[in-house]
């Protein structure tokens, strides 16, 4: 029991550090998916924007 | 199904009965990598379903788009996140691959039904019997691919066409999880109400002698060899009168 509460443990912990990683890296999807000749039109108020 | 084989098959019981002596099958660096495994299987699994059902017959059209949008949101975010810890597959592979190599044994145990098919027929097996063997090659093949098409779902941008590989990463994420999470289905049955003291291996790490000898006979006498495992002659307190 003692061994199956540490690997959960464990999981949690080493899903909140990666999170930290993946937030600082990971790009939002108005970036990501759109070029330099994109326009995104009412920004904050449409699906791609930033909010 | 699994319900179905229970009634028809019923639950696998030791022949010989407890013997009451004991002897460690998996150390504790052992259990933890398997149940770290298995708690990031039941995560992704969940999440994984919904990712191929809950859009086109499952959530969506019972509940809504609302809680369907919720609920995969809530999911994305374990899903991600666990997805992204790959020492798992790694410790299975530096710690099991030894006894997971096919030999002439597996034969044998596929021939027996695996000793599970027909009642009272035990073939021998080293540490992991064959369909052990399988489980550990489709963990480790299947759970590389499934983490390798995720990480594509994490960053869609890296291939050229968004579009079409982001589709492909997505199907591909969800067969790797649909052929992953049917044999791992069966692990869990046989490893709980499917085979009487099977879990113990992997609750207590230490496994009934009689057990161990009816289903891993070959292992048993290789521990025997090495003198780590009781025999039939090890003295054991005997209960007062």
């Amino acid at each position: 029991m003692k061994v199956f509460i540490a690997a959960l443990v464990f999981a949690v912990i080493a899903a909140v550090c990666v999170s930290f990683v993946l937030n600082s890296i990971q790009m939002p999807s108005s970036v990501a998916f759109t070029t330099s000749g994109a326009r995104v039109g009412d920004p904050g108020n449409n699906l791609i924007g930033p909010s | 199904m699994l319900a179905i084989f229970l009634g028809v098959r019923g639950r696998i019981r030791i022949h010989q009965g407890f013997s009451g002596t004991t002897l460690l099958r998996f150390a504790s660096f052992e259990r933890f990598t398997h149940w770290l495994t298995a708690s990031c299987f039941v995560v992704l699994a969940l999440s994984g379903l919904n990712i191929s059902f809950g859009r086109s017959s499952l959530i969506l059209p019972l509940f809504g788009a609302d809680a369907f949008a919720a609920m995969s949101t809530y999911a994305n975010t374990p899903t991600t996140f666990w997805r992204s810890v790959p020492a798992r597959p790694r410790d299975h592979v530096l710690i099991w691959i030894k006894d997971n190599i096919p030999g002439k044994v597996d034969l044998e145990w596929f021939k027996q039904g695996g000793g599970v098919l027909f009642k009272g027929r035990h073939p021998p097996a080293t540490r992991f019997n064959a369909g052990q063997k399988g489980i550990f090659g489709i963990v480790i093949i299947g759970g590389a691919l499934m983490s390798l098409s995720g990480w594509f779902l994490l960053f869609p941008y890296i291939p050229d066409n968004v579009d079409d590989d982001a589709a492909l990463d997505r199907d591909s994420c969800c067969d790797c999880d649909a052929v992953h999470r049917c044999p791992c289905l069966a692990h869990i049955y046989i490893g709980t109400i499917g085979m009487e003291g099977a879990f113990e291996a992997m609750g207590s790490g230490e496994v009934d002698l009689n057990w161990a000898k009816e289903h891993h006979s070959l292992w048993v006498a290789e521990e025997q060899a090495k003198s780590q495992a009781p025999s039939e002659n090890t003295p054991r307190a005997v209960p007062a009168e």
